[in-house]
């Protein structure tokens, strides 16, 4: 019994693997936006990403 | 069960022959009709000849305690297996292990035309017990009955402590037997060897509701405790095959990667570097780069980027917009690379290559707006941007391969744990504990 779910499961996992690598999914958080003004490209500094103006690492041991 | 055999449970009941104990004069009943050879008074404990019309007193016991009481009392009736039965006879026996005693209930079942079988009960484990109808062949730690091969599990000095009803054979209290148990689950060969007799009885475990609902005993059965040596393991599935069918899905899933490894198109549609010069960059830091076309289904959109720091960083707030729909993907990524020496040796850290993929990006026309944010260490620093379309993303085969596997190891961790536990009670446990040598001392 348990196998025949497991045979299911496991189907069901390579059918979604294979969808997403058809479909272009990724593993990286990718922040979407609608409506970006057309202007940016002539005037880009009319856009701020939401990233910008972090505290960067100044890392090293 | 056949048709004709008629029905215990229900009226009219068969006659059972009343007679007195000798000694005490207490009625005995005798249920079995004949089947019994000794009877045993529940009143003064005596154990009397069955087959003796005056009942000669065969043995006289003591119990030191009035704790023992059978779980299905005796004349209790019940369907057991489609057969009915009637409890005759009960005894408690025990045996020591390293200086513990191991005490379990043994009742005898009568039904006046399939004869005599036995339920065991020890810590809440039931077995359905009968004589084996042919001699078993011992094979060293093995035994084979019927053509199934059952495992040595233990072998013990197993005595009667306590005895009440009819049995059918010349049973006393402090008789010992030489027990060994064979399993193969939910079955149980056993050999008892007194003198020079041995009998092979073959069982099968039992659930306590079993019994409970078989002779409609009040309340709820005693709780199992512990794993007991032939109950089933709550994994039924064939472990062995859940790995070789994990291993064909793995297989499966390989070629799902290189298949669609050889179809991604891998289409560089961007590669541009960048000069940033802080003497320059007074105002407004962020640029835009030229149209490019992305063409056919929604696709991942990969953007390398790489930068010549040492001990500096420099992030990159990118945006890729779709010029004529006016979606974007907005994302910051870092590129940062420290190295040393210390007392360590020498150390390093980051890398001046970074990789972000952009999922299901449909067609269209897009750019690139980045915004540079540099280390205020650094005066100037040329970066690289590549863009490919239709990259693989191979973490999903990771995550995939996992999804897969965690089930498998799941169920055979269960299965070995439950295993693990039934044989550590076993004269093979699974892993030999060597005394300290302190204990020879």
């Amino acid at each position: 019994m348990f196998r025949k779910l497991y045979l299911l499961y496991g189907a069901l996992v390579l059918s979604t693997a294979a969808f997403g690598q058809y479909r272009g999914w990724s593993l990286d958080t990718i922040n979407q936006l609608k409506n970006v003004p057309k202007s940016v490209r002539d005037n880009p500094g009319s856009y701020r990403s939401v990233y910008s103006g972090y505290h960067h690492y100044t890392g090293g041991k | 069960m056949s048709a004709s055999t008629p029905p215990l449970s229900g009226p009219p009941k068969p006659q059972a022959k009343a007679l007195n104990c000798p000694k005490c004069g207490a009625a005995i009943v005798l249920r079995s009709f004949g089947q019994a050879e000794t009877v045993v008074c529940a009143s003064c404990h005596c154990i009397l000849d069955a087959k003796d019309p005056n009942l000669a007193i065969l043995q006289q016991f003591e119990i030191k305690t009035s704790d023992i009481k059978p779980l299905i009392p005796l004349g209790t009736r019940g369907k057991l297996r489609g057969t009915d039965y009637e409890v005759i006879g009960f005894q408690r026996r025990s045996t020591q292990v390293d200086g513990i005693t191991y005490r379990w209930h043994e009742y005898v079942l009568f039904n006046p035309y399939k004869g005599i079988r036995y339920l065991s009960e020890y810590n809440g484990h039931w077995n359905d017990i009968s004589i084996c109808k042919m001699l078993p062949m011992s094979e060293g730690a093995s035994a084979n009955y019927l053509g199934e091969i059952y495992k040595h599990f233990q072998t013990c000095d197993a005595s009667t402590d306590f005895v009440l009803g009819e049995f059918p054979w010349q049973v006393r209290v402090g008789k010992h037997a030489g027990v060994a148990d064979f399993v193969n689950p939910p079955r149980i060969l056993s050999s008892e060897k007194m003198a020079n007799e041995v009998t092979w009885s073959i069982g099968e475990y039992m659930y306590g509701r079993e019994i409970w609902e078989a002779f409609k005993l009040p309340g709820a059965p005693p709780e199992a405790m512990g794993v007991y040596e032939n109950q089933p393991s709550p994994v039924t599935t064939n472990v062995t095959g859940m790995w070789v069918a994990f291993a064909a899905f793995a297989m499966l899933l390989l070629a799902l990667m290189a298949g669609f490894d050889m179809r991604a198109k891998k289409e560089p549609v961007l590669h541009e570097t960048f000069h940033w010069e802080r003497a320059k960059v007074a105002g407004e830091t962020s640029l835009v780069t030229d149209v490019f076309e992305l063409k056919g289904r929604p696709s991942t959109v990969e953007v390398k980027t790489w930068a010549p720091v040492s001990n500096e960083w420099i992030y990159l707030n990118y945006a890729l917009i779709n010029q004529d729909t006016g979606q974007a993907w907005d994302f910051g990524r870092e590129v940062s690379y420290y190295s040393g020496y210390d007392s360590d040796g020498s150390w390093s850290e980051g890398s001046r290559n970074d990789s972000v993929v952009i999922p299901s990006v449909p067609s269209g026309h897009y750019y690139f707006r980045i915004e540079p944010e540099v280390d205020p260490a650094v005066p100037a620093i040329a970066y690289s941007v590549a863009v490919t379309r239709d990259v693989p993303v191979f973490g999903i085969y990771g995550i995939a391969f996992l999804a897969l596997l965690v089930p498998v190891v799941i169920i055979s961790f269960r299965a070995y744990t439950f295993e693990r536990s039934r044989w550590s009670e076993s004269d093979h446990p699974p892993m030999q504990f060597s005394s300290s040598s302190g204990d020879d001392e």
